[in-house]
């Protein structure tokens, strides 16, 4: 026993505290809705086979089809005929939990759309945030004009600001420029990242100005010096931005719910959770765990493929 | 013909003057230093010339036409500097390639892939790499052209950073510290290295270092800058035998200048410490000034010697040996160069007694100008009566 162990000890309970919530997450996405109430069956569930209620009342037998039906039961009374329909209607519908959860994540609610949804809004939304950054960051950094302290300042002060406090105007003007339940009301408040500005910018601060007098001299102007020669060397940076970015806005289910009202077609990933909201009928959890699990899996793969560059990223330790 | 001249060019930062006037005509193929201590204006000036820095008034020519209004792009001219600054995300072969491309090919050419697909980028492309390769060979990179600059030694970026430049054959090159970030040995071998590329090219280069040996052994001529001026420009041998300034004399040298406060009487006759020298100077007035010796121009004499003290350090550089002799009367030790022979006549404590030549002895005003009309007086002058 190491002299360190109380140090583990915090550092395991504290990764408890951080996986819990995943680990339930997905194990509710493996078991029976009986199973999640009870509280049992460990973390896979005992994986019987279940019985969907909703699409045996679905199937109930009416009049006509036990008419359509007499012809194969010959000889036997209404009532036989239909307690054999709904037999076979309960064997049609009875599955293991899990492919019950998944199937019912991804065809209650068209989940790959929204999906696709969520990559098309994030990849814009942090593209447009770097071409906008870049080269307001260098201007920042590296050129000398009159009010660049005010300027930055004003970044600074953005910074403060919560995204909830300025939500509702926000939703009036685009309301007013009739952009909601559009992409667009997805994307356009967030190209401007004060936060990526201030990054780059301070990135681009430790980047020596001989190279960009030499490019300079090289014969670049200054928007070539931006993509040719800081772009390149502030790879790392952008990265670890692009995660904030990228994480930030994949997981955001505030502002999609506000702009994104009517248009199922546009909801993103989060807002596919709100598909299994209990209504009448009891809340769905295990397909709903299935899709928060379907949601985040796609960062958690990135990541794990990434890990290095983000990690160097994150430290900025990429640059001599 | 690309000569250079710098035509009163003054530069304010707020509210300093770091360039306070400063004119300098530097010819076709010239190889010039401008050398000074840190913060005298120098790289100020070469920035100044790139175009990488406004001046506040004055004007910069290159072969007569003024180019103040040029971007420094479009000044042709190349610059190495003191980080090399290359590119540390391109290969060799592509930092070098980095200012004809931007220079031959049009925006359309320069896209990914565009110099592969457009005939006219692929004959373009080609030159480029003949040329890139050329530049190689002459610094004998050419091993090096696949490599990142982060893989490099700092005097293979050096090269490098070289190659940049002269690829493109520019109206001058400006050099801005290029061998400060090299090891000492490194240096001597560079030193030598772009004092022969300056001879290949027949090119104008103008060189800016803080190191006074650099100056001394490559330049043609030698502008010596202090506190935003230029004090002197000439070749290295008037600037090192026949300095305009004290200050000059103080700085461009291997071992320190003794400097000894000297008396100037109204005739003109000098007193060195409180004894009458065999000197006199023509068209100065009466007053207190100083008399520059360097370690060289000291020799060892007898009891009777000007200046007597007793030796309290030496320096055995082997070839030649360095003693410091304490002088009763001034602040500041005297260094003498003596011969190894000499040794024995030189352990630590012992008087010696010193003498110098009149010939290599300079003269400078109270404000430190150079005074250069020096006369010999004869001790057994007659009085006049």
């Amino acid at each position: 026993m190491t002299r360190d162990w109380w140090k583990h000890l915090i550092l395991i309970l504290g990764m408890i505290v951080v996986i819990a919530p995943f680990y339930l997450m997905v194990s509710y996405s493996f078991k029976s809705p009986g199973e999640i109430e009870r509280g049992e069956g460990g973390f896979f569930g005992r994986q019987e086979l279940m019985v969907d209620e909703r699409c045996v009342s679905l199937r109930a037998p009416d009049r006509k089809d036990i008419a359509a039906a007499s012809q194969r039961f010959p000889g036997q009374t209404e009532n036989a005929i239909r307690t054999a329909l709904i037999a076979e209607a309960k064997s049609a519908c009875s599955m293991r939990p899990v492919v019950f959860n998944y199937t019912k994540a991804f065809s209650e609610a068209p989940l790959l759309r929204y999906l696709l949804n969520g990559i098309a809004v994030t990849v814009s939304i942090f593209l447009i945030q770097a071409v906008v950054a870049l080269p307001a960051a260098y201007a920042l950094a590296k050129l000398k004009f009159w009010g660049r302290e005010a300027v930055f300042g004003l970044v600074l002060f953005c910074l403060l600001i919560p995204v909830h406090a300025i939500a509702l105007p926000l939703y009036i003007i685009l309301a007013k420029l009739g952009l909601t339940n559009t992409y667009a009301a997805l994307v356009v408040p967030w190209t401007i990242s004060v936060f990526g500005i201030f990054l780059m910018r301070q990135f681009f601060m430790t980047v020596p100005d001989d190279l960009i007098d030499a490019a300079r001299m090289d014969g670049m102007g200054e928007f070539a010096i931006v993509w040719r020669v800081m772009l390149p060397t502030a790879i790392p940076a952008l990265l670890a931005f692009a995660i904030f970015s990228i994480v930030a806005h994949w997981n955001d289910y505030f502002w999609p719910r506000i702009v994104v009202t009517g248009n199922r077609d546009l909801f993103t990933p989060p807002l596919g959770l709100r598909e299994f909201k209990g209504d009448g009928d009891g809340s769905y959890f295990g397909p709903m765990m299935a899709t928060a699990t379907v949601i985040v899996t796609p960062l958690i793969v990135a990541f794990l493929l990434a890990q290095k560059r983000f990690i160097e990223g994150i430290t900025l330790s990429g640059m001599k | 013909m690309t000569e250079l001249s710098i035509v009163n060019v003054t530069k304010r930062f707020d509210e300093t003057d770091v360039l306070k006037g400063v004119s300098l005509d530097i010819a076709d193929g010239e190889f010039v230093s401008l050398v000074g201590p840190s913060g005298c204006g120098k790289s100020t000036l070469l920035r100044i010339i790139a175009g990488l820095e406004a001046q506040t008034s004055g004007d910069i020519r290159i072969a007569g036409q003024s180019v103040v209004d040029r971007r420094a792009a479009d000044r042709n001219l190349s610059m190495v500097f003191q980080s090399y600054a290359l590119y540390p995300h391109l290969s060799v072969a592509d930092n070098i390639a980095v200012p004809l491309k931007m220079r031959r090919l049009s925006r359309l050419q320069r896209l990914p892939l565009a110099a592969r697909l457009l005939p006219s980028g692929r004959a373009a492309s080609r030159k480029i790499e003949y040329d890139v390769h050329q530049a190689a060979k002459m610094l004998e990179i050419e091993h090096l052209l696949n490599r990142k600059p982060g893989q490099l030694s700092g005097g293979q970026r050096q090269r490098v950073a070289l190659g940049r430049a002269l690829v493109r054959e520019p109206a001058a090159f400006l050099l801005d510290e290029p061998l400060s970030n090299l090891d000492a040995k490194l240096r001597v071998q560079t030193r030598a290295e772009i004092a022969q590329l300056h001879r290949r090219l027949r090119a104008t280069f103008v060189y800016v270092t803080h190191d006074q040996v650099e100056a001394m052994t490559m330049s043609d001529r030698i502008a010596v800058m202090m506190g935003g001026r230029i004090l002197q420009c000439a070749t290295p041998e008037t600037i090192y035998e026949d300095p305009d300034h004290i200050d000059v004399a103080e700085f461009i040298c291997a071992h320190k200048i003794n400097i000894l406060p000297v008396e100037i009487a109204d005739d003109g006759q000098l007193h060195l410490l409180d004894r009458r020298l065999e000197l006199s100077v023509v068209g100065a007035g009466r007053g207190v000034g100083s008399l520059g010796l360097r370690p060289e121009a000291l020799r060892l004499a007898g009891e009777n010697a000007p200046i007597r003290g007793h030796v309290v350090h030496r320096e055995n550089l082997g070839a030649e040996l360095f003693v410091q002799v304490e002088v009763a009367a001034l602040k500041e030790r005297v260094t003498l160069r003596a011969n190894p022979e000499q040794r024995r006549a030189l352990q630590l404590g012992s008087p010696v007694g010193l003498e110098f030549d009149p010939a290599k002895a300079l003269l400078f005003d109270p404000h430190g100008k150079r005074l250069r009309q020096l006369r010999p007086t004869f001790a057994a002058k007659p009085e006049v009566a």
